[in-house]
Formats: C-alpha cells, structure tokens, sequence
C-alpha cells in the first residue's frame, strides 16, 4: 500500500472542466435477459488517462469493457468516443484494441505473425509493418522470441506478446482486461511497473479492468470501484484509500477496521464517540460518514503496551500479527475491546 | 445477411434430403399397391391444384397398417427385433465392461494404443467384420474344424445362419460403440475414491459394486443405446449370417421393397420401426444432455 | 495407480483377441493357395492377381472412390456450416428442428434413410446414379462431420475470434485466418470419417444406385451373399490394411504433436523469467 503515496499530482484532467473527454458513457444501461449489468451509468474519461474499473466477478466491469470493444452493445444510453456516439461502428473498425484475459494469442501464428496481424489488416506497406513489429518487440523485450509459437514461450513473455498486438495498431484506446491475472504474484508486480511505462511511453489511453484491488490501487491514475452495475466511486487512488465514501468501498479497498460510532465535528476534525465509557477517536479529514470510521492497519502502529508519548486511540485485544508487507504490523482488533 | 446464408444453407439441404423424404415415406405408406409405375395410388398431383390434393386425401386410408396387423409375419419381425437387439446389447455390455475396466488399468503410457486398437475396427469396413465370420462360423469354418479336431463333437454345428451366429455378429461390430463411453466414464473415475471406500471398510467387490458401477452409469447407458438403436434395423448382420431363420425387421423392409415391390407396405414398415425408435432415442437424447449439463 | 489384476489381463486379453482374430485369420486366408477357402494349400498372392484382373471390382472401387471424395467434401463443407450454426448462431427461428435434424440420422436405421431418400429420388424423377450417391452420402455424413466439428467449436477459446475482429477482421476474415487454421484437425478427422462412411456403405447406396452405379461394397455384398470368396479375402485384406496404416500413422503423428507441445511448453516454462 506504500505505492499509494507515490502518486503524481500534477496529472488530473478531470478536475479541468476545460478538458473533453476521450470516452463519455451517457446514462449507459445494458441488460441480459431481466439481469442488469449495467445500470444507468454515466462517465468520463481522458486521454492519457490509466482508469481502473475494480470490483468483484459480476460487477459489470468486464461487461463495460466489452462495449468499448464493441462487442456488447448498450441496451439503452450512449457511449461516446472522442465526441462520436461509436454504437453503429463494429468492433473491428474501432480504433479501440483489448489485451484479452486468456491474452487470446493465435496458436498457429508466430510472435511475429500475431503482433503483425491487426497490421496487416489495415493493409499497410510491408516495410511499415516490418518495422512497427520491430518497434513493439523492442518495448517489449521479446526481439529474441519473434519466431516462437505461443506454446513455446512463458506465461509472462505471453502477457507482453498480447499487450504489444494490441498496441501495435496505436490505438486511441487500449482496455485490458484483468492483464496481470495469470501471472504468479512476483511476476505481477514487476509487470505493473512495466505496463505503468509502456502506458507513458507510448501515450494511449488504459483502462484495466481488474479485481486485485493493489493492482488497481498501484497502476491507475483513477479507481472506479463497481458494485452490482454501479460505479459506488470514481477517484484516485490515493483518495479512494483514505477516504472511501461508503463500507464497501472501505471494505473492498485494502484491509480496514470498521468502527461503530457517532461523529462530531470539532472545526476541521472530527470527534467520533464509539463506546460509553472510552475516550472519542480524534480524526483527521479522513472520515466517511456520520456513523462509520475507517481506521487502517496501516496508518498506525500497534503496541503491545501503552505507548508512553502518546494516547493510544483504540485499545484492543492482541490476536495475531499478520505481515502484510511493507507495513508489518496488523491488529484484529474489530471487536473493540469493551469487554477486556 | 452472412448469418443467414450460413444457417439456411445447411438447413434447406436436411429439410430437402432428410425431412421432405420423411414426409413422403409416410405418404405413400398411406396408399394403396398398384401395379404401375410409381407403384401405389393415389399419387399427390400438386398440379392438379386443390381438387388434386382432395383426391389426394381422399385416397389415403389406414389399410397398409391394417394389412400389417393382420400378417402375423411383421408382428413377429418386429418383436423378433426387438428381442434380439436386447439381447445383444446385454451380452455386449457383458463383454464390453470388462474390457472397458481393464483398459483404465493399464499404465497411463499404453491407454492410448489401447484406444486405438479399440477404435481401428470402427475405421474398417462394416461389410467385411462382418463377412470374416463367414468363414468362421460355417459347417466347414474354423471352429467347427478346431472341434472336430479336438474331439469335441462328432458332426459339424451349425452355427451359421442361426441366431447366435447374429448375435456374435452383433456383438462383435457393435463392441466398439459400447467400450468407449464406458472407458470414457471409468477414466474420469478418481481412483482415491476407490481407496476412499476401501479405507471406509469396503471389501474390493463392494468398492467396486458401490461406487465404481454407479459412477459409471452414464457411459453404461449411452454404450447400451448406441448398441441398442442401430441393432433394432440392421440388416447386413441378419441378411450375411442369420439365415433365412432368423428374422428381423430391417431385413423383411429390405425384401418387400427390393423382392416384393411393395412400397406402401415397405413404407409402413419404416414408419412403425420409426414409432418404436423414438422412445430410446428420446430417452438417449436425455441421458447425453443430462451428462453434458453435469460436466458443465 | 493400481495393478492390473489377472482379471483384468484375462478379459483384455480375450477381449483383443476376440476384436481381431476374426481380420487376422481373414488376412491369413487370403494369401490361400486352394479355392477352398477353409483348406490351407500352402501361401500365394494369386487371389490379389485375380482381384486386379476383375474389371467389375475395378470399376466398383473406381466408382465408390469418387463417390466417396465428393460426398465427403460436401459433407465437410455442409457439416462444418452445420456445426457452426449449432455452436455459435444462437437462437434463431426452427433451432430445434435443425438440431433435431443434425442428430437424427445419426441414430436411424440405414434401411429407413436410404428408403426415403429412394422415394425422393423418384419422386422427384431423379435418374439414379453417382449423383444420388453423392446426394445420399453427404446427407447422412454431414451429421457425423457436424458433430466432430462442434465437439471441437465448444472447446474453441471464442475470445481468439473476437481477438481477430478488435485487431480489424470482418467476421469472415476471422473464420478463415483464425478460426479455420485451429480447428482445421477436427475438420480434417471429419472429412476423413465421412470418406470411410462413404467407402463402407451398403444399404443407402444399394437403394440410392442405379445399375450403372455399382459401388464396391454392393459388389462385395452380391459377392459374399452366395458364400466365402477367397478373391473377396485378398480385397478386404487390402481395404484393412489400408485403414491400419492411416489410423496408425495418424495417432502416431498426433501423440508426437502432443509430445512435442508439452516439451515446448516446459522449455518455456523453465526459460521464462
């Protein structure tokens, strides 16, 4: 969760109404039968943009997606790219390309042959195709596998071919869907990195689709996290981590302590009264709503005894000690501790 | 617009070929014989407009099915069929299980050569598995020859053109069809499973009876329908090595359409063996969509 | 893993043997020296001799291997249509009927469909000849090649074809640059299971035939009918030999394939990263 700090600020198209949108869905619902998939959902999103779509399996995210691909198409509402209402144009007159989650490389075809092949569908002279392969391979480290069949290679240097053919044709818009999902864990996160700087280098517009809420918190410039065909917040990072604006949000984003309690505001802070007889929790800006505080593993430290400098904020029952990573320290302390 | 072409394409062909020939094979067991060519009446003369196809309904009548019940030879046929082919298909689920069962005991590495010895028959030419048992089974065939030899008997069986020379016929071509999907269930069969029950206090007979017989059901039932279905109409088998003894329904349409020339009542014939096929095949259809449904 | 009880070597045993001593002794006899069909005379080839000086078998394999390359291509064509439609159309109006129609002759008495179509062909004032043959054959294998072929399309990764269409194919472009090429094994066991279908056939080509139009398991039939030929011996001894040949090399070629792709993936596996 460290990464979160390490936001830029500087990028935040969405905060200059002067910008326009590269995609806009507008009241965006589509149904399957009498199921809803998506319900009536309206957003922007920018160029250059790394837009995360986060939720559960049925969420609706890979269902957005699709109609971006151009392979479901809206039951009602409009989604608009660069300002053209793109429900008439079929998936393959796009200028949308999607790494698919099975990478859905052609088993026939070489590395070569499947990084060319939307080149060669747009009928391009064969120097120009030679050389933008080429170019690919290189940001991708994989000149050395160029004649290899899919089988031939790892599960990693996969995930590079399918992300370089979608690039290939430089699209305005490249979706990806869960990207990193079959790769082992060390692997995904170097692979992070890697997608943050292709997405830099070459400019285009992302949007991962993805359940692994680290993923999403790691790579995106915005999180949208999606519950049941709704998008419940749309925010960065760093924004939707510290100050989620509902429990499922604070519950799906990283590790939390949810505490009962009635706040007050006291000026700029906020005094929440959690349990008769136990001193209030003073809190930062960071607090969500009237009754519910979000309190993370990771903002504080625990300590077996009372610390001496300062006033402990919750007093709670040792449990375990769960490692989760760079920050050690994890203390189950969801029942408080009225009862110790 | 491609959609539709790829769709009626396929379509228009079966419903010309397959489902309009259906319509006319029970048209004209509707009809009369007649001596002329076509040989039944009435004939549908579409060209005759409207009067044509009253004339049409007119002369259509029941009297080729009545005709049927009344020659107790196409009752026997039928129930001579019928009796054959389960027969058959028990004494090839007899023979088929074990060969099934042992072929998943095998080492891993030898299964698939196992599979295509069982499968290489599949590929030969029906008419000639047939025919190697002609020479077997004659009064001067090989089995006769060997138990004379051996002193077994004093005069040659006869075993050709009787019904057992049909039902080794049977069970000999169609063994194939009734291995396969019960070697196909058994190999899905975990083996801790079997160790599971004997842990549990099972003797090896009752593992086997309790848990590997159930969990190979549905291969038992699709091997004894794909044995049972084409049985009930063959006619090669019956024709090359049942005699004129042996009678089954496939062979008596055979002769009163190529022998007789008598199209209605041939007709007749395939329409009721048709009637009589539909339950199994249904009943088929079920068991295969039921299986595919479990394994998602 | 369990042992291999005595049981089951007993009925493995007696079970292949049963499978194939029938075609071996057929093999055997036919290399007889005596007409006598069950009298072993001393080994000779002249039956195979006889056999190529038989213009009537000659003309009769000449005929059912045309026929059986003709139905079988349409069959293919027609079937893997077929196939397609079941797998991906979805819903459309009469989807039941056209199931029904696929499966349905899988299952029916050969005496039943080739009487049918016997009485369209007249119906319809058909002369009979190769080309009701042809028209019979592809019917009823065109089933079968739809069912191989669709057995093969559900198991097919459907992201591969939308793959294709993100990165600019027309839906055709992706049937045949992407779909066609990995399904094609399966297309091809299906052309080569209605080839054999074709090739053994008696009963629908005995009522689709014409007498010009004799097909070699009609000729083998009238043959055999009247008792065990040693001539029809050294003929079936060649049809089985054949088959044995391409059904072997073919599973060798595919544990091969299998082989090579699973050492392939390993390789990578250990490359990788």
């Amino acid at each position: 969760m460290a990464q979160v700090a390490a936001q830029k600020p500087v990028f935040a198209p969405w905060d200059d109404p002067k910008q326009a949108p590269l995609i806009q869905f507008k009241n965006v619902t589509k149904r399957f039968g009498d199921f809803v998939a998506i319900d009536d959902m309206t957003i922007d999103i920018y160029e250059r943009e790394f837009f995360a779509l986060l939720g559960p399996s049925g969420c609706g995210k890979t269902t957005m997606m699709r109609m971006l691909a151009g392979f479901e198409r809206p039951t009602e509402g409009q989604i608009l790219l660069g300002g053209q209402d793109i429900d008439a144009i079929p998936p393959n007159k796009r200028s949308v390309n999607m790494m698919f989650q099975s990478y859905a490389l052609f088993p026939h075809l070489s590395v070569w042959e499947n990084i060319a092949f939307g080149l060669k569908r747009q009928k391009l002279p064969k120097e120009q195709i030679d050389e933008r392969v080429n170019e690919m391979l290189r940001l991708t480290r994989l000149s050395k596998f160029a004649k290899r069949k899919p089988h031939q290679i790892s599960g990693g240097q996969r995930q590079r071919v399918a992300l370089a053919r979608s690039l290939a044709r430089a699209p305005k818009l490249l979706l990806l869907d869960e990207p990193l999902g079959a790769l082992d864990k060390k692997l995904r996160q170097e692979t992070q990195f890697e997608l943050m700087d292709i997405q830099e280098k070459t400019g285009t517009t992302f949007v991962i689709v993805t359940h692994d809420q680290e993923e999403a918190m790691t790579v995106a410039s915005r999180v949208a996290v999606m519950d049941e065909g709704v998008m419940v917040q749309v925010d960065t990072p760093a924004k939707i981590y510290e100050a989620p604006n509902s429990v499922y949000v604070a519950d799906f984003i990283g590790d939390v302590n949810i505490i009962e309690g009635r706040a007050k505001q006291i000026s700029d802070q906020v005094n929440i009264a959690w349990a008769e007889g136990q001193p209030s929790i003073f809190k930062g800006p960071f607090w969500i709503s009237h009754i519910l505080a979000t309190y993370r593993p990771t903002m504080s430290g625990c300590h077996q005894v009372k610390p001496s400098r300062r006033r402990p904020l919750i007093r709670g029952v040792y449990r375990a000690e769960i490692s989760l990573g760079k920050t050690k320290c994890g203390c189950h302390s969801r029942q408080p501790l009225a009862s110790a | 617009m491609r959609r539709f072409i790829l769709i009626s394409v396929p379509y228009a062909w079966l419903l010309a070929l397959f489902l309009v020939p259906f319509a006319i094979v029970i048209k004209i067991s509707l009809s009369d014989t007649v001596i002329a060519i076509p040989p039944y009446a009435p004939t549908l003369d579409l060209a005759g407009g409207w009067a044509g196809i009253v004339e049409f309904f007119q002369g259509v009548d029941f009297e080729t099915f009545e005709f049927l019940t009344s020659d107790d030879l196409y009752w026997k046929a039928y129930l001579s069929s019928l009796k054959i082919a389960v027969i058959a298909t028990a004494i090839t689920l007899a023979v088929g299980y074990p060969i099934a069962y042992g072929m998943t005991r095998v080492a891993p590495e030898w299964r698939p050569t196992l599979l295509m010895l069982v499968i290489l028959p599949f590929w030969t030419s029906f008419l000639i598995r047939v025919y190697a048992w002609m020479g077997i089974l004659g009064q001067d065939g090989l089995i006769n020859q060997a138990l004379l030899w051996l002193g077994v008997i004093d005069q040659p069986l006869t075993i050709l053109n009787t019904p057992t020379a049909v039902y080794i016929g049977i069970v000999y071509t169609y063994l194939p069809f009734m291995i396969l999907p019960i070697y196909s269930a058994l190999e899905k069969l975990d083996d801790s499973l079997l160790e599971a029950a004997e842990d549990l206090g099972c003797s090896r007979f009752t593992a086997f009876w309790l848990v590997t017989w159930p969990l190979s059901r549905n291969g038992i039932i699709a091997g004894s329908f794909l044995v049972f279905i084409p049985t009930l109409g063959e006619f090669v088998i019956p024709s090359l090595l049942g005699g004129s003894k042996t009678l089954m329904i496939g062979k008596v349409l055979w002769e009163e359409f190529f022998s007789n020339r008598d199209w209605p009542v041939a007709s007749a014939v395939a329409v009721i063996l048709l009637l009589i096929l539909i339950i199994p095949i249904i009943l088929f259809q079920r068991n295969e969509q039921k299986q595919r449904e479990a394994e998602g | 893993m369990r042992r291999l009880s005595w049981f089951n070597a007993t009925s493995l045993s007696l079970g292949f043997a049963f499978l194939y001593l029938p075609m071996i002794i057929l093999i055997i006899y036919s290399f007889n020296a005596s007409k006598l069909v069950t009298v072993w005379a001393g080994f000779s080839t002249k039956w195979y001799g006889e056999l190529f000086r038989n213009e009537a078998f000659l003309d009769a394999a000449w005929v059912t291997i045309r026929v059986a390359i003709m139905s079988s291509t349409f069959a293919t064509i027609l079937g893997t249509m077929a196939a397609y439609v079941l797998v991906r159309a979805g819903r459309f109006y009469g989807r039941t009927l056209f199931s029904g129609m696929i499966y349905a002759p899988l299952v029916m008495p050969e005496v039943i469909t080739g009487l049918s179509l016997l009485l369209l062909f007249i119906g319809i004032g058909l002369d009979r000849g190769v080309v009701t043959i042809v028209l019979a054959h592809t019917t009823f294998s065109m089933c079968y090649v739809s069912v191989v072929v669709s057995s093969r399309l559900v198991t097919f990764d459907r992201s591969l074809e939308e793959a294709a269409q993100d990165l600019g194919c027309t839906p055709m472009e992706s049937f045949r640059l992407v779909t066609l090429p990995i399904i094609a094994p399966a297309v091809l066991s299906g052309w080569l299971l209605a080839f054999t279908l074709s090739l053994d056939d008696l009963v629908i080509a005995s009522f689709a035939s014409g007498p010009s139009s004799t097909t070699l398991p009609i000729k083998i039939y009238s043959a055999v009918r009247l008792g065990v030929s040693p001539e029809i011996n050294a003929l079936s001894t060649i049809m089985i030999g054949i088959v044995t040949i391409g059904v072997v090399t073919a599973s060798i070629m595919t544990k091969r394939a299998a082989v090579k792709q699973m050492r392939d993936e390993q390789a990578a596996e250990r490359a990788g990263e």
